[in-house]
């Protein structure tokens, strides 16, 4: 029997000298096969590929054990381009395409190790035959393209050097579910071309749909392996990322010993009333007004492109209003700055996460308390003991607001060092370190399996439970919104298409139709 | 208005010169991320090179073995020096490069001395003149050198391989090399042609109706950061924009320099790129031409 195409025997990888986020990894994929790696976030998924594409060095990583082989042959002494070389190409998470190329300047990127023109024409033409919205926006800037069509452009780019193998990181992620379901079929497609394909996925359910053979990837191990039909059987593998009979979550979850952070004041109504954002030629939202009672939690709801990232922006004061209002209680927040707004109460967490990389959780999440602290830079110098007590306040209020969104055992960890889970949560301690009256979260569960974004779900509930405040939370996860709001905008092409209660909204043919295209409606 | 009219025509072609040093500046920055503060003096080297070897094997073979030397120089500074920082930010090169620039310069101004070598071009201080208005040949060269050299330039990065990899290394350079594409070729590349470029400057910014080959040059070649930083930090046509632009405000200023005598004083033709680069940074902080970091959040 000839040697598999690919096979990880026994990987071993370690960051830093220290962190260990691979061990002892073994898989194959065959010729011809579809192998899919499912995991949470921080399972070392992402590091799997980096080793596998020779590309650990830039971030720190290094092998420390064990071997990847291609075609029989040990890569350990390649480097990343050589590795291409070969035919091993991966399309890295984020899908990266390079934004200010053209999208046929993407492409030729792509197939830059390809140097006979007649393969390489054969390829494009290939390529484009598979994404023909790709032939027909072939001279835009590829950062113009749609979440969908850059994930295509992804796919695209990394086809043009006809690889022997397709590595494929978390290729749905931040896709609304008509689009993953696209790009499922085209693995599906890819592979009947002859190309096998290794893919990363944190959505089990795409995974599984489209691989031969799947490996479960949890906290650097594997758990759990064998074919994809096999695995879907499992009951541990349903119940853990499938979200099949997962027990109904408590309506009283455990309570946390409730810390002392009162709201500085209690949350006052947001009103929007004919909030229009025009970015050059391009309206972003068009003439959108909803209200967000006193203490309740309000989605916005809405596919890819929505609108719903401008409005948490204009909301926040990152971005100004072309025409229309937002009021909090009585103040007008259109015509404020961030820092401005800040002060009024309302603080927001970041979709794609913004923190001090380099600084302990605690550092983090003291920045959040900057708008409370009252000491100066002069007495901060010479630490008088008031500041001192200050500080120390300070540290104890942050230390409760860890213990109450499970991160209390990390306050003294770097935030480079954790997972991209326990990040998303250190944006919300971080927002709720200001005391808000109004909490703005931008997509807290995107990039999360089914099992995490349940526990955020807990932790949401818990935080407006114990703090009063209320929630203006922004989704494109319908699933997760519906457990939690009260109320539900739904917006679409930046226009508002229906309000309601979650159940409402869940049957007006509008919303079905705008999530699941003209078939469902 | 003939005077106008050779001011401005004086402006354009020194301006064209100057955004070749800025261009680069600019394709060393895009392709490494290293704010080259060397520059001024890889300018007087090619200069300097031209200079000490005309009269032997001539004007036309010393240029382009300046040109050679030049872009060797560059490759050198970046394998020898700037992939070897162990803190690689770009701060930390900034001052590596201040610090080649002065080793560099203090060499060629001990092997120059007090001496202004003369280039040897072969337009020598010949003028042409159409009508009432007369320009330096050197000058006409310098534009017809200017143009062809960045039409091979946009070709480059346009329309071959090499090109389209190195505008993808500089916009994303862990995912180019998923492509297969060596970052440290890519950076070579980038380094070597703005040696080329700096060269090539080099002899017009030395030829008439400027003296000839002396250490101040390297310091003349930093009016092109003015240009540079105008059009954008990593941009090459906002390098000539921002060229010409310069290049033309100095050339009124110094032109009609005795009608401002008055308000400004004399020699305020080496100051007003500065204060152009300047009130333009208030304004448009990334340059006319550069890419603005576009943060979604």
């Amino acid at each position: 029997m000839s040697p598999p195409l690919l096979s990880v025997e026994h990987l071993d990888v370690v960051y830093d000298g220290s962190i260990t986020a691979l061990s002892d990894v073994s898989l194959t994929v065959g010729e011809g096969q579809v192998v899919a790696v499912l995991g949470s976030n921080g399972a070392g998924k992402t590091s799997l590929l980096r080793a596998i594409s020779r590309a650990l060095g830039p971030y720190g990583g290094a092998v420390t054990g064990g071997a990847v082989r291609f075609a029989g042959a040990d890569i350990a002494g390649l480097d990343t381009a050589a590795v291409v070389r070969r035919g091993l190409v991966q399309v890295p998470e984020g899908r990266r395409v390079f934004r200010d190329l053209s999208v046929a300047d993407n492409l030729r990127a792509g197939g830059y190790t390809v140097r006979d023109a007649r393969a390489r024409a054969e390829a494009r033409d290939r390529v484009l035959d598979l994404f023909p919205i790709l032939a027909e926006r072939r001279a835009q800037p590829g950062g113009l393209l749609s979440g969908g069509q850059q994930q295509m452009l992804a796919i695209g780019r990394a086809l043009m050097a006809s690889p022997r193998l397709l590595l494929l990181d978390e290729p749905s992620l931040g896709l609304a579910p008509l689009l993953v379901d696209q790009i499922g079929e085209i693995i599906t497609q890819i592979n009947r071309q002859g190309t096998a394909v290794l893919l990363i996925e944190q959505n089990a359910v795409m995974g599984l749909r489209v691989a031969d053979a799947a490996s479960v990837l949890e906290v650097g191990r594997v758990t759990a392996a064998g074919p994809a039909d096999e695995l879907s059987a499992s009951d541990e593998v349903r119940e853990r990322y499938l979200g099949v009979s997962v027990p109904e979550v408590a309506a009283d979850p455990l309570v946390v010993a409730a810390p002392e952070i009162s709201t500085a004041e209690p949350p006052k109504r947001l009103r929007v009333e004919g909030l229009t954002v025009r970015f050059g030629g391009i309206t972003a939202l068009s003439d959108v007004s909803f209200t967000v009672e006193p203490g309740t939690v309000h989605a916005l709801i809405g596919p890819n492109g929505a609108g719903k990232s401008t409005l948490v922006n204009v909301l926040g004061g990152a971005y100004r209003a072309t025409e229309g209002a937002v009021r909090y209680g009585d103040e007008e927040l259109t015509a404020l700055p961030s820092h401005r707004v800040a002060g009024l109460g309302v603080a927001r967490t970041f979709q794609n996460i913004s923190l001090a990389l380099e600084d302990t959780v605690e550092d983090n999440l003291l920045v959040g308390r900057h708008r409370l602290m009252r000491a100066g830079l002069v007495s901060g110098a010479f630490r008088s003991p008031r500041v001192r007590r200050e500080e120390r306040a300070h540290r104890e209020t942050v230390a409760g607001i860890a213990e109450l969104l499970g991160i209390g055992h990390l306050l003294r960890t770097p935030v480079h060092t954790l997972a991209y889970g326990d990040r998303k949560r250190v944006e919300l301690g971080r927002a709720l370190a200001a005391r808000p009256s109004l909490l703005l979260l931008d997509e807290p569960v995107a990039g999360m399996t089914h099992g995490e974004s349940q526990d955020m779900a807990d932790t949401i509930r818990q935080v407006r439970r114990d703090l009063g405040l209320s929630i203006v939370l922004v989704e494109h996860d319908m699933p997760f919104v519906m457990g939690l709001a009260e109320q539900v905008t739904v917006l679409d092409f930046g226009k508002k298409i229906a309000e309601g209660t979650p159940a409402e909204v869940q049957r007006d043919p509008d919303v079905l139709r705008a999530y699941l295209g003209a078939a469902a409606a | 208005m003939s005077y106008f009219l050779e001011q401005v025509l004086n402006g354009l072609s020194y301006g064209l010169v100057l955004s070749l040093v800025a261009a680069g500046f600019a394709i060393v920055f895009t392709s490494t991320g290293v704010l080259n503060f060397a520059h001024g003096s890889v300018v007087l080297l090619g200069a300097y090179l031209v200079a000490v070897l005309h009269p032997t094997i001539g004007f036309w073979p010393a240029l382009l073995v300046a040109m050679a030397g030049a872009a060797l120089v560059g490759v050198a500074i970046n394998t020898l020096l700037v992939r070897h920082l162990a803190d690689p930010n770009p701060g930390t090169a900034a001052i590596l490069m201040l610090g080649v620039d002065i080793v560099l310069l203090t060499e060629l101004t001990r092997r120059i001395g007090n001496q202004v070598l003369t280039l040897g071009a072969p337009w020598g201080a010949s003028v042409v003149s159409v009508g009432e208005v007369s320009l330096p040949t050197g000058r006409v060269v310098a534009a017809a050198v200017t143009v062809v050299a960045f039409a091979v330039l946009w070709y480059l990065f346009s329309r071959t391989d090499l090109g389209v990899g190195m505008r993808a290394a500089a916009a994303d350079g862990p995912t180019a090399s998923l492509m297969g594409i060596r970052l440290t070729r890519t950076a070579a590349t980038g380094w070597a042609l703005a040696g080329v470029l700096a060269a090539v400057a080099g002899i017009f910014l030395t030829s008439f109706p400027a003296p000839g080959v002396a250490p101040t040059v390297a310091l003349s070649a930093l009016a092109a950061i003015p240009a540079w930083v105008l059009g954008g930090f990593d941009s090459v046509p906002g390098a000539i924009v921002g060229g010409l632009l310069i290049g033309l405000t100095s050339a009124l200023v110094t032109g009609y320099e005795s009608d401002l005598h008055g308000v400004l004083g004399t020699g305020f033709g080496e100051v007003a790129p500065y204060v152009v680069m300047i009130i333009v940074l208030l304004v448009r902080p990334s340059g006319l031409l550069g890419s603005k970091e576009a943060v979604r959040v």
